[in-house]
């Protein structure tokens, strides 16, 4: 239900790409400081829907609404949605060889500063606030001088995401399987990362295959998204579950079963 | 003929004054000109629709005009408002000349093959004729001002002599309002050891058709700095040619064009390298937005003397939509063996993943579009001599460009 106390609210979603309906009847509250792991086989629309909220190009919106903070999302442009609080750490991050990481970064916290009518940073301020956030994800300081995620490893990509979620100070982070492709300790690196975010205020969507992120990043809610929407909700279990399970069950249970919460 | 160049011959027959001798003979050619269709090869991606169609006149009485200002530039102004020279600069630095007089030079640099430089021939009514002494450094920036009222017809002309071991730095500066036609023809001889910086702003978006050219002939050890820098309108054409005819001598031409709208720009750029020991490096660099269209033609030909020569063409350039249109085409022709020649051509399109990308972390659209994409244009216009005219033209191609819409 929405109220208030919603961070994130969610309708009845129905989108499409290329006049292909991915999302169909997408339901999900959120409230501030929670945590919502969603799992879901391959194709179900996990990141459809972080593109569509964060509003790219080619994802229409066919009915439904979404606020977030109140605010009707699906009315901004893209970089309106990142300064209201939205980000989106990429599934499969873009290489942008050209534009150095620093420069990236400093002119993205200055434009969200700047939407919220907070002072610019200096460069000195922010240099620091840059290469203490890189230590926090364990990336060299010398990663800020390259090009955005030009020639970084699949793991340094999805370090440099929440990289940028730790400077960024987001309300909302959708993490799109920031896991996959990253070894056990970088996965704990990411999980720290993360945690070190989490506070009563910031909520998440971690979109996520394996139940072992969620060891370290503690679910408040597990959904099981398929085609294109929720048809299983649960407490951390539910991923355990699923971990033993598999998704085979999705074709004999009828799909509009028990919704928790 | 189309019943445009009919009405020019027209006019022209009517012209009297002291250059009786190059015009007739321009005349005589225009008479027997064919008028420039699609299955012209000059002329194959830019109809000449706009010419045929232009309502412009030769008015009577012209409106006071001023050049735009730049700052931290005082120029030494010489101004034509349509078509007619307005004003000169009341004083000159020593060694530096300015006057309305025949010249031996005029319509020996440009090509006959230009058929509106033909046309130019015949109809410019002021053709002023610069020149520097031997041996002059002219340090203040010399502009020359093409300006038209609304609706108004203009031609220009400048002949400019620059004596062996001088150096002049020249601005050719285009302003035209609504619906205007120009033609404005420029001829430059730089002497033995002699230095020509120069500039071209062809920044009149809009309804008007400007046609013309900066044509350049270097003598033995000449150097020419040259950035050509033009946006689209109704109908926009440069043609450029450098003519090496003098041993080590040294040409350097930066291009870059912005096109929005249903804008057409079009630059023909034509290298002779007619000696051995000469150098060109040629960079043109250009942004095609909405349903515009960009033509660039290269054309370096090096000739069977022309041993050891160093040339040098590189065309870059992005599409905004999909419904832009570039059309590029590097021609180099050589005839001698001894020679180092590199030419490519390239178009790409914006990358809309890295634009979202750019976005979804705060970034507006116009300053993402500036990161990924302006570095290209920014560098030439870094390479500019004249800082003051790299700042002052610097915000205007950046805000062009950063409100362009991705389509
Ligand atoms: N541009 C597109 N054109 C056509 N179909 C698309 C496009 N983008 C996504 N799809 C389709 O939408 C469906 C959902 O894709 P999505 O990437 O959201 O799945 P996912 O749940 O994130 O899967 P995975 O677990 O493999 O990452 C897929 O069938 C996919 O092929
Ligand atoms: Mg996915």
């Amino acid at each position: 239900m929405s109220n208030e106390n919603t961070l994130l609210s969610i309708k009845d979603l129905h989108a499409s790409v290329e006049e292909k309906n991915i999302l169909k009847g997408l339901n999900l509250d959120i409230k501030p400081g929670e945590v919502h792991a969603i799992m879901g086989p391959n194709g179900a629309g996990k990141s459809t829907t972080g593109y569509v909220l964060s509003g790219r190009d080619g994802y229409e919106v066919d009915s439904g609404s979404v606020t977030l903070d109140g605010k009707d999302l699906l009315e901004m442009e893209v970089e309106e949605r990142a300064c209201a609080g939205l980000f989106l750490a990429f599934q499969y991050p873009v290489e942008i060889p050209g534009v150095s990481n620093l420069e990236f970064l400093k002119v993205a916290v200055d434009a969200q500063r700047q939407a919220r009518g907070e002072e610019a940073l200096t460069s000195a301020e922010f240099l620091k606030m840059a290469k203490e956030a890189c230590k926090q994800v364990n990336l060299p300081v010398s990663f800020l001088k390259r090009g955005v995620n030009e020639g970084f490893s699949g793991g340094e990509k999805k370090r440099n995401e929440i990289m940028q979620m730790i400077l960024l100070k987001p309300k909302l982070c959708i993490l799109d399987e920031t896991d996959s492709g990253l070894d056990i300790d970088a996965m704990q690196v990411v999980a720290n990362g993360v945690n070190s975010q989490r506070d009563s205020e910031r909520s998440f969507i971690v979109v996520t295959h394996y139940q072992r992120l969620l060891d370290y990043i503690k679910p408040d809610f597990v959904h099981v998204l398929a085609d294109g929407k929720i048809v299983k909700s649960g407490d951390a279990s539910l991923a355990k579950e699923l971990e033993e399970q598999g998704y085979s069950w999705l074709q004999t249970e009828p799909t509009e079963d028990e919704l928790e919460d | 003929m189309s019943e445009w160049l009919q009405q020019a011959i027209a006019r022209a027959d009517s012209i009297q004054d002291g250059f009786e001798d190059q015009r007739a003979s321009s005349l005589a050619l225009l008479k027997d000109i064919q008028w420039p269709t699609r299955k012209t090869e000059a002329w194959k991606y830019t109809p000449l629709r706009a010419v045929e169609r232009s309502t412009a006149i030769f008015k009577e009485e012209s409106p006071e005009l001023e050049p735009v200002a730049v700052e931290g530039l005082e120029f030494l102004e010489l101004t034509f408002v349509d078509g007619q020279l307005v004003s000169l600069p009341e004083e000159l630095p020593e060694g530096l000349t300015i006057e309305m007089q025949e010249s031996s030079l005029f319509a020996t640099i440009k090509p006959e093959r230009h058929v509106f430089g033909l046309v130019n021939d015949v109809l410019a009514a002021d053709v002023a004729v610069v020149t520097v002494a031997e041996g002059v450094a002219i340090e203040q920036l010399l502009r020359i001002n093409n300006l038209l009222s609304n609706g108004a017809q203009g031609h220009i002309r400048v002949v400019v002599d620059i004596k062996a071991g001088a150096s002049l730095k020249v601005v050719e500066n285009a302003e035209g309002q609504g619906a205007s036609l120009t033609t404005a023809y420029t001829e430059y001889q730089i002497g033995a050891e002699a230095n020509l910086e120069h500039y071209r702003f062809a920044l009149q978006a809009g309804d008007n058709v400007a046609i013309g050219g900066s044509h350049f002939k270097l003598l033995e050890k000449a150097s020419l700095n040259s950035s050509i820098i033009g946006f689209g309108s109704n109908l926009q054409r440069i043609d450029t040619d450098i003519i090496h005819a003098g041993e080590k001598a040294d040409a350097k031409l930066n291009a870059i064009y912005l096109l929005d709208g249903t804008e057409l720009f079009d630059l023909h750029a034509n290298v002779e390298h007619a000696v051995p020991n000469c150098t060109t490096e040629e960079n043109v660099r250009g942004i095609a937005g909405d349903s515009s269209r960009a033509v660039f033609n290269g054309r370096i030909h090096i000739h069977r003397d022309a041993q050891k020569t160093l040339a040098e063409l590189n065309n870059r350039n992005l599409l905004m939509s999909n419904k832009a249109e570039i059309n590029t085409k590097p021609e180099l022709e050589i005839y001698a063996d001894d020679v180092r020649c590199a030419h490519g051509a390239t178009i790409a399109e914006i990358d809309r993943k890295a634009l979202y990308y750019l976005q979804t972390r705060g970034v507006s659209r116009s300053q993402a579009q500036l990161m990924l994409s302006f570095g290209f244009i920014n560098e030439l216009i870094d390479q500019m001599p004249t800082a003051e005219l790299a700042e002052w033209v610097r915000p205007i191609i950046r805000d062009r460009f950063a409100q362009m819409e991705v389509k």
